[in-house]
C-alpha cells in the first residue's frame, strides 16, 4: 500500500525532473543518486548474488534507497546490451523489448559471447561487461542494407549466442521456451520491487526505454567497433546506407517502448568519442538526429548519454528545437556544455566518480559546492554521476558526503 | 618517395600509403625507410591528436596502416635495425576484460620503439609481478576501461610493491576512467585516458624526450 506522503513524494521528485528538462529552476536541484557495485557492497552481498538472486537482489536496492534517497531510483537487476535480440524480434512488440537486455538468469539461458556476468565467467564481484565483436565481415553490407531484421536473425543471432547457433534445433527451441520461463519470473519479481519502490515515494512506469545510434549498432554487435571506424572511410556509402535501414528498425522498437508507458528515449552513445567533428556529423548524427525528431514527433523527450569527450560535437545539440530532452555528460566540461546550451538543452551529470572513489568528505563538500554553484544557476539542469558504476570498495563516507551536499547546496 | 609515405599516412590515405611502402621496400635500405618513415607518421598523427585535429579514428585507421605495412616490412629487416627505447609489460588489469584502448595504445607505443609485452586482459595481481620479473621492464602500463579497476589497479600496485620490485619501475595508468586523481590514489607514476599522451608519458618516463 502507497501511502499519500509517499504518493506526493513521488510526484514531487517527477515534477523536479521535468522541471529541469524544461529548462526550468525546480524548488530544488533534481538528483539522480548514486550507485552500481556499491549497492552490492552495501548490502554485504557478492557482486554475483546481486545479479543472480532476486530477493537479496531487491533487499539491496531498497536498503540503498532508503539510506540514500534521490529524486529517480537506481540499481535493481541490471544487464548488458542485446540489440541484435531486440531487432531480429522487432516485430513482436510483446518481446522486442523483453530481450533488450540480457541479465545474469537470462544469459544463463542464452550464453551470448559478448557477456561476462559475476560468479560465472569472471570473479563473484566483479562487475558484468560487454565485451565487442566482430560478428559481421564487411562484405556483408548489402545483406545487411536489403533487411536488417532478417539479417540480425539468421546471421547474427546464431554467431553471438552459443544457445542459438543452430536455429531451430532442439538446443535452440530449448533455449527460447526456457527464455520464456525466465523473463515470466523475472516480471513477477519486477512487480515486487516496483511496489517497494513506490512505497518509498518512487515515481511508477513513465520512465524511459531505449535507443541507440544507428552506427552504434553496427560499431557494437556488428562489425566490432574500430573496424566500424576503418568502414566508414574504406566503404562510406555503404555504412550510410545501413545506419539509414537501421534507423526505421530501431524507431519501430523504440516507439513500442512508448506504447508501453515510456516517456524518454535513452540513447547511450558509443562511437561518439571515436569520431572527429567531420566524421560525426557526416556519418554519426544525422540518422541519431533524424531519431530524436522522429520520436519527439511521437511525443517522447530524449536523453543522450555522450561517454567520453563529446566536447567537439556539443554545437549538433542546436540542430534541435529547443526542450528536445537531456545530455548526459562523461568527460565532456558541464561548466563548458552549459555555455553552450544553457536555454536550448538540458544537462546531466557533473559529478566526477573518480573525486568520490578517491576523495575525501571535504573535498567532496568543496567539490559540490562549486559545481552546484556553477550549474544550477537558470535551471535546466540535473545533478548526477558522469557514470553509472560506483566500484564496491567505494568509501559510503564519500557517497554521503555528495548526499548531504545536494542537501546542503541543492536548494534554489 | 618517403616525404610521399610521410604524406599518404599522415593524411590518412591508406591506399595509397601502403603503395609506396611496397614500392620503397624494394630499393636499397627500403626496409629500414618505410620503417623509420612509419615511425615518424605514427608520431606526426599522435601530435596532432593531442593537437585536437585528429580523433580516435584517425588512431585507429594510423594503427591500422602500420600493421599492415609492418607486415610485410618486418620479415625484410636485418637484425639490429629494430632498436628499442626500452620495454613495456603492459595489460588490463583484474576483473576488467576490455581490450581496445590498450590495443590503440600498444601499436603507438611499439610505434615509438618501445617493446611491448602484452601480456592480456582481466589479470591476477601476480600475473603482473611474474611478467616484470621476466621481462625486466622499464615500465609497467596498466589498462581499465569500467571503474572497478581503479582499486584492482591499486591492489595490483600493492602487490608489485609487496614483491620488492615497485622501485625497479616506472607504473603508467591509462583507460576511460583514470585521472589525475585516480593516479594519486592507485599509486602509479603517470596516467593517460588517450593513447597519444600514454605513449609521449611513456617516453618521458624512459628519459626519451
Amino acid at each position: 500500500m502507497v501511502s499519500p506522503e509517499m504518493q506526493k513524494l513521488a510526484e514531487e521528485r517527477a515534477a523536479r525532473m521535468q522541471a529541469a528538462i524544461e529548462l526550468k529552476e525546480p524548488d530544488r536541484v533534481p538528483f539522480l543518486g548514486l550507485g552500481g557495485d556499491v549497492i552490492a557492497a552495501y548490502a554485504g552481498i557478492t557482486a554475483h548474488e546481486y545479479e543472480f538472486d532476486y530477493e537479496k537482489n531487491r533487499a539491496a536496492v531498497i536498503k540503498w534507497l532508503k539510506d540514500f534517497p534521490a529524486d529517480s531510483a537506481t540499481g535493481g537487476l541490471g544487464g548488458l546490451d542485446n540489440l541484435t535480440m531486440s531487432v531480429a524480434f522487432v516485430d513482436f512488440p510483446d518481446l522486442a523489448n523483453q530481450f533488450f537486455m540480457v541479465n545474469g538468469p537470462m544469459n544463463d539461458v542464452l550464453d551470448m559471447k559478448f557477456a561476462r556476468f559475476p560468479g560465472r565467467q569472471l570473479d563473484a564481484n566483479s562487475s558484468r561487461q560487454f565485451i565487442g565483436g566482430k560478428n559481421m565481415e564487411a562484405e556483408e553490407y548489402d545483406e545487411l542494407i536489403a533487411d536488417p531484421v532478417k539479417f540480425s536473425y539468421e546471421k547474427i543471432l546464431p554467431r553471438i549466442s552459443n544457445n542459438l547457433k543452430d536455429l531451430g534445433s532442439p538446443t535452440s527451441l530449448a533455449a527460447m521456451a526456457r527464455l520464456g520461463m525466465v523473463k515470466a519470473q523475472q516480471a513477477a519479481e519486477m512487480g515486487k520491487l516496483a511496489q517497494a519502490l513506490a512505497e518509498l515515494g518512487y515515481p511508477r512506469g513513465g520512465g524511459m526505454t531505449y535507443a541507440f545510434a544507428p552506427l552504434d549498432y553496427i560499431g557494437d554487435h556488428l562489425r566490432d567497433l574500430p573496424n566500424v571506424v576503418l568502414d566508414i572511410r574504406r566503404y562510406p556509402d555503404k555504412v550510410k546506407a545501413a545506419a539509414e535501414a537501421i534507423l526505421e528498425v530501431l524507431v519501430k522498437w523504440t516507439l513500442q517502448g512508448k506504447a508501453a508507458g515510456a516517456k524518454t528515449a535513452s540513447f547511450p552513445l558509443h562511437l561518439n568519442e571515436y569520431l572527429s567533428p567531420k566524421l560525426y556529423r557526416e556519418f554519426y548524427w544525422p540518422t541519431l538526429k533524424e531519431y530524436i525528431l522522429r520520436v519527439r514527433a511521437e511525443g517522447m523527450n530524449s536523453r543522450v548519454f555522450c561517454e567520453g569527450w563529446h566536447d567537439p560535437h556539443l554545437d549538433t545539440f542546436l540542430d534541435l528545437p529547443a526542450g528536445w530532452g537531456y545530455v548526459a555528460l562523461e568527460k565532456t566540461d558541464v561548466r563548458k556544455a552549459k555555455e553552450m546550451l544553457q536555454g536550448h538543452t538540458c544537462i546531466s551529470g557533473g559529478i566526477d566518480v573518480g573525486v568520490v572513489i578517491s576523495g575525501t568528505p571535504a573535498k567532496i563538500d568543496e567539490y559540490m559546492k562549486a559545481l552546484l554553484g556553477d550549474m544550477m544557476p537558470g535551471g535546466g539542469y540535473i545533478c548526477g554521476p558522469n557514470v553509472g558504476n560506483l566500484p564496491r570498495e567505494t568509501p559510503i563516507e564519500n557517497i554521503a558526503a555528495v548526499y548531504e551536499a545536494v542537501e546542503k547546496y541543492g536548494k534554489y | 618517395m618517403r616525404d610521399e609515405l610521410l604524406k599518404s599516412f599522415v593524411d590518412m590515405d591508406e591506399q595509397e600509403a601502403v603503395r609506396i611502402a611496397r614500392e620503397l621496400i624494394e630499393t636499397d635500405g627500403g626496409a629500414a625507410a618505410v620503417l623509420d618513415t612509419c615511425k615518424e607518421a605514427m608520431e606526426e598523427v599522435g601530435r596532432l591528436f593531442e593537437a585536437g585535429e585528429y580523433f580516435l579514428s584517425e588512431l585507429i585507421a594510423a594503427g591500422d596502416m602500420f600493421n599492415q605495412i609492418m607486415e610485410f616490412t618486418l620479415p625484410k629487416l636485418q637484425g639490429g635495425e629494430v632498436a628499442s627505447i626500452g620495454t613495456m609489460v603492459l595489460g588490463t588489469v583484474l576483473g576488467d576484460v576490455h581490450n581496445i584502448g590498450k590495443d590503440i595504445f600498444k601499436v603507438m607505443a611499439e610505434a615509438s620503439g618501445i617493446n611491448v609485452i602484452d601480456i592480456g586482459i582481466d589479470l591476477p595481481h601476480e600475473k603482473f609481478v611474474e611478467a616484470i620479473k621476466e621481462h625486466k621492464p622499464e615500465l609497467v602500463g596498466m589498462s581499465c576501461l569500467i571503474t572497478l579497476g581503479v582499486d584492482s589497479m591499486k591492489r595490483t600496485i600493492e602487490v608489485i610493491r609487496e614483491a620488492g620490485l615497485r622501485d625497479d619501475i616506472k607504473i603508467i595508468i591509462g583507460g576511460g576512467r583514470v585521472s589525475q586523481a585516480v593516479m594519486e590514489h592507485v599509486g602509479a607514476d603517470a596516467w593517460a585516458d588517450d593513447a597519444a599522451r600514454g605513449v609521449r608519458l611513456s617516453k618521458e618516463l624512459l628519459g626519451k624526450e
